[in-house]
């Protein structure tokens, strides 16, 4: 009798390429915010600084690649891990991660008066002084828009942004 | 060997024989082909069986690493016909026998082909390997398996050659697809056809979302999630079946694990997460 064909599974890690896909999809999101959200002129020299507080690696390292190939205008990217809340102050997007979403009233009030737009991953925080958090509608990755939340930073935000995300008051 | 019966055209059959002990192959073949030709002998189960076996000869010396020997088709195809003009128990026995050989060859054959390179004489050679293989075991059962067995490693081929240049080998993953396809259709319960038709279509979903550009507008990013998640979707049924064959099953958890995470389902995510950590401690 023949020897048996040896049937080999595809050895991939799919739990790994699901974090990636979906820290690719918040990288995309994050590079629209530049294009459809203007900062004041003061903000428009120097690197165009990204902090993350909380711990991704896959979306960290997405945003590393994003901000190997892109720039906002003439600005490079600088995409920076927040240890301590007050380096928020110097960012011109704070994403907080769900896990670290009780630091959102301290990030709200160590970026009092400057223009930083306040990124969030937790249900219900768009309300809670967010400027635009991350939530998921069937299945899909989508954004709350809190337009009150993104002017009391003296930012401009486009009307097509607001029109494509859920509007929060 | 089957012992000679004496007439006029067995001469031929017989100097053959005789040309083939003395290892003159050539003069050999002349005359097995001729005797086969004659009206008296074409219908001779012997003439037929001695034409396989100097075919045989002729492969083994001259053809042996030619995954496509001309000469050991016709040397099954010589046997095939002496089987079918007489079912003694002698010459079945003995044609059995010379087609089990040559067939376990095309077998070897169309597994050493099982690459990016050479499938297409893997596919050729195995095809031939059932034909003749049918002849000699009648099992269906037996048949079917090794045809789900090759299937799943032509499967396999096809994803890796796919893998290698997804743009421009879009057509081995239907292949590997529609292979995986073929042994559910047999096997609904054959947990590697399950568990790598879910994987392809998992990649398929994570390399569309990877093949997006940062610069890709809001819009156009909805679409894209959801083409993913509808594939996300179409993987899950197969990891599903894979998942309740084998509940304990590594590669199965980290897949459902995976799905559930790319679809934002990160309760269920985290429980297959977790019963693979629990079936790893116990180890």
């Amino acid at each position: 009798m023949p020897i048996l064909f040896v049937a080999v599974c595809a050895m991939v890690a799919p739990a790994d390429q699901g974090e990636e896909a979906n820290a690719k999809i918040k990288a995309i999101y994050i590079y629209n915010f530049t294009k459809y959200i203007e900062w004041p002129d003061e903000y428009k020299h120097g690197n165009f600084v990204v902090g993350v507080i909380g711990n991704n690696s896959a979306l960290l390292g997405e945003l590393n690649k994003m901000a190997s190939t892109k720039t906002v205008g003439a600005q490079k990217f600088e995409i920076k891990s927040i240890s301590s809340v007050a380096d928020a102050a110097q960012c011109h997007i704070v994403y907080i991660l769900n896990e670290s979403s009780a630091q959102l009233p301290d990030v709200i009030g160590k970026t009092k008066g400057k223009s930083a737009l306040i990124v969030t991953d937790k249900d219900g925080l768009a309300t809670k002084g967010s400027a635009i958090n991350f939530v998921i509608i069937e299945n899909k990755q989508k954004i709350e828009l809190n337009k009150s939340n993104i002017e009391k930073y003296k930012l401009k935000v486009a009307a097509q942004l607001v029109e494509m995300a859920v509007a929060v008051k | 060997m089957i012992a000679f019966v004496s007439n006029a055209q067995q001469t031929e059959v017989q100097a053959a024989y005789t040309f083939l002990q003395q290892g003159d192959l050539d003069k050999s073949k002349a005359a097995i082909d001729a005797a086969v030709l004659h009206a008296e002998t074409a219908e001779d189960a012997q003439a037929w069986y001695v034409r396989g076996f100097v075919y045989k000869e002729i492969y083994k010396q001259k053809e042996k690493t030619n995954k496509q020997s001309p000469m050991r088709l016709e040397a099954l195809n010589s046997f095939k016909k002496s089987l079918s003009l007489d079912k003694s128990d002698e010459n079945v026995q003995e044609n059995v026998k010379n087609i089990k050989y040559l067939a376990t060859t095309l077998f070897n054959d169309a597994k050493d082909c099982l690459d990016d390179v050479d499938y297409k004489i893997a596919i050729i050679d195995f095809d031939k390997f059932i034909e003749y293989y049918a002849l000699v075991d009648s099992s269906p059962a037996n048949i079917q398996q090794r045809k789900i067995e090759f299937n799943l490693a032509i499967a396999s081929v096809y994803t890796k050659i796919f893998e290698s240049d997804k743009q421009n080998k879009l057509e081995f993953l239907s292949l590997a697809k529609s292979t995986y396809a073929k042994v559910l259709d047999v096997e609904p319960n054959n947990i590697s056809a399950n568990y790598n038709m879910g994987i392809l279509y998992y990649n398929q979903a994570v390399n569309l979302i990877n093949q997006s550009d940062y610069d890709l507008d809001i819009v156009a990013l909805s679409d894209i999630q959801d083409n993913s998640i509808k594939l996300f979707k179409e993987s899950l049924p197969f990891m599903e079946k894979a998942y309740s064959l084998d509940p304990k099953r590594r590669e199965t958890l980290l897949g459902l694990s995976g799905i559930y995470f790319s679809l934002n389902e990160f309760e269920k995510s985290n429980s297959f997460k977790m019963k693979l950590e629990e079936i790893e401690k116990q180890k």
